[in-house]
């Protein structure tokens, strides 16, 4: 495929995304919405899981913690956006640092565990820390900001531009860290752990790094996810929520950032779409995933490289090669 | 040939893309003909509410509810045929927001039932002041702010809060049982706490003394610490009261039999989910005894409530509950509103007025109608549990006519929401306690008021 059509195929994806609020239906934006925050989510998870083959189930975690911050700024009338929005951030950033040094000393099954504790952790302190975070009534009435609400020709689509193009400029940035020569250590490590360290490499700093930007970019969702849904509620970053961000990530392909937005896209997706014919749509879910794991190990992203030309924008993208 | 079939697989993606985004604009499309062409015939309502999960019978109990009430008008309301859209909110206040905006984007809904549990209803009672054309009716959620501090005109509740239905039983307990010091084992989150408040409420202020609350993790189904607990502390306290509902109560109830409790203890009050019929299906007959308080029992001997258990029963095959009862009165609500103003469920605002203005007198449960804050004025029932030809079943045993969600603070609502959240250790544990708190929010002429009726009035 040569550069002209490439660019053309660019080109409508950009102005398709771009048109949404005006061709689609509302509730097709409202869907979109949702799959971008969540997606930030696998893109997060994707990150760790890619690069440095390390399974983190605290993704929501590092949500929750943002999402909390700003719902309980905000209801209580202490800081408003953007001061709420970095404040969540910040949070974010120190425990991601604080935490971070006790996983980087771990790997494999061990970090499952540690990111396990992490997450439960957090969730039971939003479950039982009632008098600061409501407790399992979760925290009502956060109002989008009116920053994220401007018109475009008349139609009130301000967030979905503003979570579409942090999503995107997020994808970008992620993608370009991936095949810099961070992100090459990165890969070095997630190859043979001992042997960076013999190159002398200072591994565990490396491995702080890619866990607090994968728990930076959690946080992002945070924001957008509190904002929109209006609500912070234990619910959202409980076990259920890493697994299912875990699914997404396996469904999409465990070794591709694109793929786990594709995963995402396709678990949230299935469970609106189902959910409206039947309520053993869980069920449906279960089997496909089932047929992905056992037909298509490396996921979906799995089947679409092996297409020679997808193979060489994969190499591009993570490997920083020029098409062969 | 290789190369084309690898082109087939760069496609699968690309058509399912293609094909969700299709199917969700026709949809769209599809609505906008219906508008035109076929309103005549249909009308969409939908329902919310968890059908998956340890939550499931909430939701689904509440559906049949529903559902026998359409069937009852044949499933037409003003002419309209009624098409019922059921979302599940696996009992996630997110999942939640994403099905009430399916209902409300996709299929169009004006009118929504539901959701079913505490931590929804709240999360329900934030959709609805940012969704003021869509009227939301909940299904089973008892949370007290949905219709108090987070009140909004298009969410009106047939149903009950966690306070409403114990406010006098407390009284109850006090007066006509005679206790003064109460064990309470309950679930530690939102419900259970609304129910503790409301107990200890009607307890202290008719003299009672102390509530000892003992909070536990949601399905912990072991006992056996608490037991002991409960032993070692048998002779401060005349009573338990058990605080909680579904798995937890049957468990309970195991290793309240098991460890002999009936001798340290011979009396055991119930919270207003623990005499359920599931779970008097489930426990031992020397379960007799024991008391709680309802809005709903399902032994009123009218005639209403007679028909309403029968026909549920030949529809569903299971007796019918307090949730499937609430589910029948909220439906019923809706359908007697919309034959008023000829089946339009777009004027929000009409259907509201309707409703608000609604003295309903031929429910199961006896009549209700609802105050300002649009929650139900109902009757509360202390309920025994009694054995009636071997089987165990609620039998009536006293009436609190006409109460409201405040309860006995009529005329008190501002100091009442002025007040924090019901919680753990809210209200207090002790009456010396509560009654400063009381004072700090009601005043000391309430006090003096109580002191001088001795109790409520």
């Amino acid at each position: 495929m040569n550069q002209i059509s490439k660019w053309i195929i660019y080109t409508i994806v950009a102005l398709f995304l771009l048109a949404v609020p005006f061709i689609m239906s509302e509730f097709f934006t409202t869907m979109m919405v949702r799959v971008l925050y969540f997606s930030l989510m696998a893109v997060a998870f994707a990150f760790l899981a890619s690069q440095i083959g390390l399974v983190s189930l605290a993704i929501p975690a590092f949500l929750g913690l943002s999402g909390y911050t700003i719902a309980i700024l905000e209801t209580r009338e202490i800081m408003f956006f953007p001061y709420s929005a970095m404040a969540a951030i910040v949070v974010v950033l120190f425990v991601s640092a604080v935490f971070g040094i006790f996983a980087n000393r771990s790997k494999g099954i061990y970090f499952i565990m540690l990111t396990l504790i992490l997450g439960q952790i957090i969730w039971a302190v939003a479950r039982q820390w009632a008098s600061v975070t409501n407790g399992v009534n979760g925290l009502i009435g956060i109002s989008t900001p009116d920053a994220m609400q401007f018109n475009v020709f008349g139609a009130n689509v301000g967030f979905y531009y503003v979570i579409l193009f942090t999503f995107v400029l997020i994808v970008w940035a992620v993608l370009a860290l991936t095949r810099s020569s961070f992100g090459m250590k990165l890969k070095g490590i997630r190859e043979s752990e001992s042997r960076m360290i013999m190159l002398g490499y200072r591994v565990s700093r490396l491995k702080w790094v890619a866990f607090v930007i994968s728990s930076l970019v959690a946080g992002i969702a945070g924001v957008f996810f509190v904002y929109f849904v209006g609500v912070m509620h234990p619910s959202a970053i409980d076990l259920d929520s890493s697994a299912m961000v875990l699914i997404a990530g396996i469904f999409g392909g465990v070794y591709s950032i694109i793929g786990a937005v594709l995963g995402m896209s396709i678990v949230q997706t299935l469970e609106v779409v189902l959910n409206a014919y039947t309520q053993r749509y869980l069920i449906i879910i279960g089997i496909m995933f089932l047929l992905v794991v056992i037909y298509a190990p490396k996921g979906l992203m799995g089947l679409i490289y092996k297409n020679k030309y997808m193979k060489s924008l994969y190499d591009k993208w993570y490997k920083g090669r020029k098409d062969s | 040939m290789n190369k084309k079939f690898h082109y087939f697989l760069f496609t699968v993606p690309m058509v399912f893309v293609l094909a969700i985004a299709t199917a969700c604009a026709e949809d769209a499309n599809d609505d906008d003909n219906n508008d035109g062409e076929a309103a005549e015939e249909e009308m969409s309502i939908g329902l919310v509410g968890p059908m998956t999960g340890g939550f499931a019978d909430y939701g689904e109990k509440a559906h049949r509810g529903v559902e026998l009430a359409l069937d009852e008008v044949d499933n037409t309301i003003a002419g309209y045929e009624v098409n019922l859209v059921v979302e599940d909110s696996q009992a996630d206040a997110e999942q939640l927001t994403t099905s009430l905006d399916s209902l409300h984007q996709r299929d169009e809904v004006d009118v929504i039932i539901g959701p079913s549990t505490g931590d929804e209803g709240e999360a329900a009672a934030s959709w609805a002041q940012d969704h003021e054309d869509v009227l939301i009716m909940p299904g089973y959620s008892a949370a007290e702010d949905m219709t108090m501090r987070a009140a909004s005109d298009n969410l009106i509740r047939a149903g009950w809060t966690g306070t409403q239905t114990i406010y006098h039983f407390g009284k109850f307990v006090h007066d006509e049982l005679g206790h003064d010091r109460i064990a309470m084992v309950g679930q530690n989150y939102a419900y259970p706490w609304d129910q503790a408040a409301g107990f200890k409420r009607g307890f202290y202020e008719n003299g009672g003394e102390e509530v000892h609350t003992i909070w536990h993790e949601t399905d912990i189904l072991d006992f056996s610490s608490i037991m002991n607990e409960l032993q070692s502390i048998s002779d401060d306290y005349d009573a338990v009261l058990l605080n909680s509902g579904g798995a937890d109560t049957i468990a309970f109830w195991g290793a309240w039999e098991q460890y002999g409790m009936g001798e340290y203890y011979p009396q055991l009050l119930g919270g207003t989910n623990v005499a359920d019929i599931p779970i008097l299906e489930e426990v031992t007959d020397n379960f007799e005894g024991v008391y709680s308080s309802m809005h709903y029992s399902e032994d009123l001997d009218h005639e209403e409530n007679m028909q309403f258990r029968e026909n549920y029963a030949d529809m569903h095959d299971e007796e019918a509950d307090g949730i499937a009862l609430q589910g029948y009165d909220t439906m019923r609500v809706i359908i007697d509103a919309l034959e008023t103003t000829g089946g339009d469920t777009s004027d929000v605002n009409a259907l509201t007025d309707e409703i608000m203005a609604m003295e309903v007198d031929d429910s199961p449960r006896g009549s209700f109608y609802f105050d300002e804050y649009g929650q139900a004025v109902q009757d509360i029932y202390i309920k025994e549990v009694q054995m009636v030809d071997g089987e165990l079943e609620n039998q009536v045993i006293d009436t609190y006519e006409e109460v409201s969600q405040f309860g006995p603070y009529e005329g008190l609502e501002e100091e009442y929401m002025e007040q924090p959240n019901n919680s753990a250790d809210f209200p207090a544990d002790t009456a010396e306690e509560y009654f400063e708190e009381l004072e700090e929010y009601f005043g000391q002429e309430y006090i003096d008021e109580l002191e001088e009726n001795d109790g409520w009035e």
